[in-house]
């Protein structure tokens, strides 16, 4: 699949010497890629009055830097084609060159919103290759910091499913908890972003005062706090005629998609890798999986405001049963693990993150692969717009909810 | 000559600039002066004889120069209005609490890069956000802001409105359509459907108004309003008003209505190729819009500049002949500024925390907000343009205030939802409105 | 470790299973060749009780000899993951089969593998590069795509070139321009 010059006089726009004016004059139209596929093709190809706008990779709404192509008629969206790889990092052959302990940090800037569930999965790969123990205090202590992740996270994507839709304030409500779990994260892993909290076998440090005064005083409020930032959406009425029946996923269409997360809860399967394939102490956590069956975007922005109750819960329950003990397992410096191969998933806030591990026997990973639940949902966009506005796009994208450093990894 | 080249070479560049400058400013005074003095008696005389018209000339002079202080004050508020809901301070550093904020973001705009983009229709693209900021200049001129303070007072007023406003859309679809720019393609078309659908609206529910008054004059229509606030059309045509503020929201292009600079969606819509100070003028336009809308629903219906009552005290303040002191006068100047903050003073200089110097100072400061303070009540009653300007001033920023809020609280309307709102609704309900009105009139004038 | 997992597999596609079925800690592993994949992958989702419905993973992998698809699979039926590892693609010209007919969703990751390896999935519509550019001649995860850092490993081979960069000379244009009719 490589480009070839096409033969023939057609002039390019990336040749210098072609002037604009020539171009306009000679009445070109459309840039067509060469070498196309049969999606390409289909996409590409114009139809009377269809016109192909660029929502370029720098957009205020496109959630980082993604570049979609759309092709409208009028108003009203025909097709989508979008175009990843503007923040493509080559974590995973990077990986290939660390320690394993080293690599814990490339996972960070994957979901960069979440970075603890991006550590933690690779994590718990390379226990399984280890077949390491992770003390039961580390375990309750990665479970009270990564919910409290995930409630940064919603809170955040719900903030800004408002701000695409025109509403400047919720953003601004929704970050006082965000940085309210910031500083308290901080506290306890001594970052406020990219958390390199987790360790194989454990966590770095050990809980201390301050995070659990933080984590005491803000608990006493959130549920209240979240509860009323929500409000201010739930039932506004432009938002919710903009997003009622908006981008509808069935459950059948989830499963053809290898969607994950809200987007599936939303669409009325319950499935959540917590309850589906518990890994961790989640066994012995009492917690609900909301569903909504409506699977609209109005539905799956709601259902975030139902999984940030349930992750309180969470945290309570986990405060009160915390037990004593080591909060890392004794590892050498350079571990090398047993050759062969390890899946590790966990239920993230976009949905499952997962890591595959190829083992060779030696200090530093064969294959690093890590599966983010936003690459998959990004294809449900092309699937859901057509037929809206292109208003909707931007509604469609918040609530599923990519986050770009992910999906280009 | 040699001596002046030598001298010239010996000139630093500062020097160089003033040897030029000086001998520039001294002749170019001199010329004014002399047109000044041959020209005068003869302009003197035409405006003498041509009244009228000078009025007219030194009102639209003064509303072209006051648009650009307007639009200062209504962008302060909103940055900082929307921050406080927003949580947030807002401007705070460039000026007391942030106003000088507005006079940087127009000193920036002037210093941008002005650019006209390759493959631009460079007329129309040139001309366009002055199309805009002129017809919205030009509504300005028939609001009535005080007793005898207007630009004109056309009969047709309400008609001459909205011709104004329609040449703003043409001034948006121009922008849109000549920057050669698919985003400003769809936020000009955008614009034109919005802005041509709620115009229909607009008018419509002021044939209410025009009913209710039985002249289209906005002066007239402000005068038949005055008594006290029961008398305001806001209670004898309630839908109207409504339907004017949704539609006047819609035509000022703010939320929930901005779908035309959506920066969510379409980045800047129709202003996206636009940079430095001509994008300056599609945003002052776009914030004297506001004040005019404001403006325009307070002229409409609640009563333009007439006092929500009647000042319950007869006052009548008989100037003091202030001449008559004499030479009391030239004491009494500034004797009374140095008593006045000696005596402010006192009260702080007594609590032990302050000094001396701090305390005169905010004496000072003190006797000036007095000072200014007596003045503008005496100013205030006994002048009825004062008391015209203030009321009108208020009730124009409360509803500056109620737009400023609606942009931070709500989100933003798609276009077929906007587009059938106005058609499906509005339009028929300002239909019923008229003949509602006109049924009333009929029945209660028999 | 589910047992009756392994004992429904070895009864359902015994002789396909190159090495058995390997289980370890909460993973069940079968290899089936890449003629085989598409096959086994349709009968593991549509089967009743086997009912791996759910896609989780599409990686491709280079074991430095030979190429693997690796598909991971969740099932409500099963407390294991399933992976599939359709091995013995050729290095050199890796080839295998789409499951896009079985989930649409597969399109971006196989989209993926192509990028990183050069697998070219057959009945995928739209295979073309995801990450890298179009014009980028190499498949960067491949064992043979050397980062600069590797020579710190084998100082002895030295730092060798990745990709070379296309000057705007010889840039090829990606794109043809299609006139428009009579204007």
């Amino acid at each position: 699949m490589t480009a070839h010059t096409p033969a023939g006089p057609h002039p390019s726009l990336d040749d210098p010497s072609v002037r604009i004016e020539d171009i306009l004059r000679e009445g070109i139209v459309e840039a067509v890629p060469v070498g196309r596929t049969e999606r390409q093709a289909e996409f590409y190809t114009l139809r009377d009055g269809e016109m192909l706008l660029n929502m370029g990779p720098q957009h205020p709404s496109t959630h980082g830097v993604l570049r979609v192509v759309l092709k409208i008629d009028g108003e009203r969206v025909v097709d989508i084609d979008p175009v990843l790889g503007y923040l493509h990092r080559g974590v995973e052959k990077l990986c290939e060159n660390a320690d394993y302990h080293q690599t814990i940090c490339y996972m960070d800037p994957l979901e960069y919103i979440s970075s603890l569930f991006c550590e933690w999965a690779p994590v718990m790969a390379f226990e399984k290759l280890l077949d390491v123990r992770v003390p039961r205090r580390a375990e309750y202590i990665r479970v009270i910091a990564t919910e409290l992740n995930r409630i940064a996270s919603h809170v955040l994507t719900m903030g800004f499913f408002a701000l695409d839709l025109g509403g400047l304030t919720p953003v601004l409500y929704g970050f006082i908890e965000r940085d309210e779990i910031m500083e308290m994260l901080a506290s306890l892993t001594g970052q406020k972003l990219l958390f390199n909290y987790m360790r194989i076998g454990g966590v770095n440090g050990d809980l201390n005062h301050d995070f659990m005064s933080r984590l005491g005083d803000w608990m006493s409020h959130a549920a209240k706090q979240v509860e009323a930032n929500a409000g201010l959406l739930n039932e506004n009425e432009i938002l919710v005629r903009r997003a009622r029946g908006l981008g509808v996923l069935d459950a059948d269409t989830c499963l053809r998609m290898a969607v994950t997360g809200p987007n599936i809860r939303a669409s009325g399967l319950p499935f959540d890798v917590r309850r589906s394939h518990p890994y961790s102490i989640f066994p012995e956590l009492d917690f609900d999986i909301p569903t909504r069956n409506e699977g609209d975007c109005l539905a799956r922005y709601l259902l975030r405001v139902d999984e940030v109750k349930q992750s309180l819960r969470i945290i309570d329950q986990c405060l009160h049963q915390m037990p004593d003990g080591p909060v890392m397992a004794k590892l050498p410096r350079l571990v090398r693990p047993r050759p062969g191969r390890a899946f590790a998933a966990v239920e993230g806030p976009r949905g499952m993150y997962a890591a595959y591990v190829i083992s060779d026997g030696t200090d530093q990973p064969f294959r690093m692969r890590i599966h983010d639940p936003s690459f998959v949902h990004l294809q449900l966009v092309a699937l859901l717009t057509p037929g809206n506005l292109v208003a909707d796009t931007m509604a469609i994208m918040a609530s599923l909810d990519p986050v770009m450093g992910g999906v280009d990894k | 000559m040699s001596m002046a080249v030598v001298t010239w070479q010996r000139l630093r560049p500062v020097g160089r600039i003033l040897a030029v400058l000086i001998p520039v400013l001294v002749a170019l005074g001199l010329v004014t002066v002399g047109a000044v003095i041959l020209a005068g008696p003869i302009a003197v005389g035409f405006f003498a004889d041509n009244l009228p018209l000078g009025r007219f000339i030194a009102a639209t002079a003064a509303i072209v120069v006051l648009t650009i202080p307007t639009a200062f004050v209504v962008i302060y508020m909103e940055l900082k209005v929307i921050a406080r809901m927003n949580l947030r301070i807002g401007p705070d550093r460039v000026g007391p609490f942030g106003t000088a904020l507005s006079v940087v973001h127009g000193l920036k705009f002037l210093s941008k890069e002005d650019f006209t983009p390759t493959g631009v229709d460079v007329q129309v693209f040139t001309l366009a956000p002055s199309v805009v900021f002129v017809g919205t200049i030009m509504t300005m001129i028939v609001v009535p802001f005080a007793p005898g303070l207007f630009g004109l007072d056309l009969n047709v007023g309400v008609l001459y409105l909205f011709a104004m406003s329609g040449l703003t859309v043409v001034g948006l679809l121009m922008g849109g359509w000549a920057s050669f720019n698919k985003y400003s393609l769809l936020g000009g078309l955008r614009s034109a459907a919005q802005m041509v659908s709620y115009e229909i609206p607009l008018t419509l529910s002021l044939v209410g108004v025009v009913l209710l008054a039985g002249t289209m004059s906005l002066n007239h229509l402000v005068l038949a309003q005055s008594g006290s606030f029961l008398d305001w059309f806001i209670w004898k045509q309630p839908l109207a008003f409504l339907i004017f503020l949704i539609a006047g929201t819609a035509e000022a292009n703010r939320t929930p209505f901005d779908l035309t600079e959506a920066d969510s969606e379409i980045v800047a819509g129709f202003a996206t190729e636009y940079s430095g100070m001509r994008f300056g003028f599609f945003f002052f336009a776009e914030y004297v819009n506001v004040f005019v809308m404001s403006a325009l629903i307070v002229t409409f219906f609640l009563g333009g500049w007439t006092a929500p009552f009647a000042w319950p005290f007869a006052v009548s303040i008989s100037g003091f002949d202030a001449l008559g002191l004499g030479v009391g006068l030239l004491i009494a100047v500034p004797l009374v500024p140095i008593v006045g903050t000696l005596i402010l003073a006192a009260p702080f200089w007594l609590s032990s925390k302050i000094t001396t110097l701090q305390a005169l100072v905010i004496g000072f400061i003190l006797f000036n907000v007095l000072a200014v303070g007596l003045l503008l009540g005496y100013a205030f009653v006994s002048l009825d343009w004062v008391a015209g300007l203030f009321w009108f001033f208020a009730k124009s920023y409360a509803f500056v205030f109620l737009f400023i809020w609606m942009r931070g609280t709500l989100p933003r309307v798609r276009i077929d939802q906007l587009m059938g709102f106005a058609w499906k609704w509005l339009l028929p309900a300002a239909l019923i409105n008229i003949f509602v009105t006109a049924a009333a009139i009929t029945l209660v004038s028999k | 470790m589910d047992r009756a997992l392994r004992a429904r597999l070895e009864r359902r596609f015994g002789e396909r299973l190159a090495g058995g079925v390997r289980q370890r800690h909460d993973e069940t592993e079968i290899r089936v060749t890449a003629a085989d994949v598409a096959d086994t992958l349709r009968a593991l989702h549509d089967e009743p009780e086997l009912d791996f419905r759910m896609l989780a993973d599409l990686a491709g992998v280079d074991t430095g000899t030979h190429m693997q698809v690796v598909y991971h699979l969740w099932s409500a039926t099963t407390g294991d993951w399933l992976r599939v590892v359709a091995d013995g693609l050729d290095r050199e010209a890796p080839r295998a089969p789409s499951v896009t007919f079985l989930w649409k969703g597969a399109e971006w990751m196989e989209r993926e593998a192509y990028d990183m390896f050069g697998i070219v999935f057959e009945g995928n519509r739209d295979l073309r590069r995801i990450y890298l550019p179009d014009e980028f001649r190499s498949f960067p995860l491949r064992k043979d795509f050397h980062l600069p850092d590797d020579a710190s490993r084998s100082p002895g081979l030295g730092v060798r070139p990745m990709e070379e960069t296309l000057s705007p000379r010889d840039a090829t244009p990606a794109t043809n321009l299609r006139r428009s009719a009579g204007s």
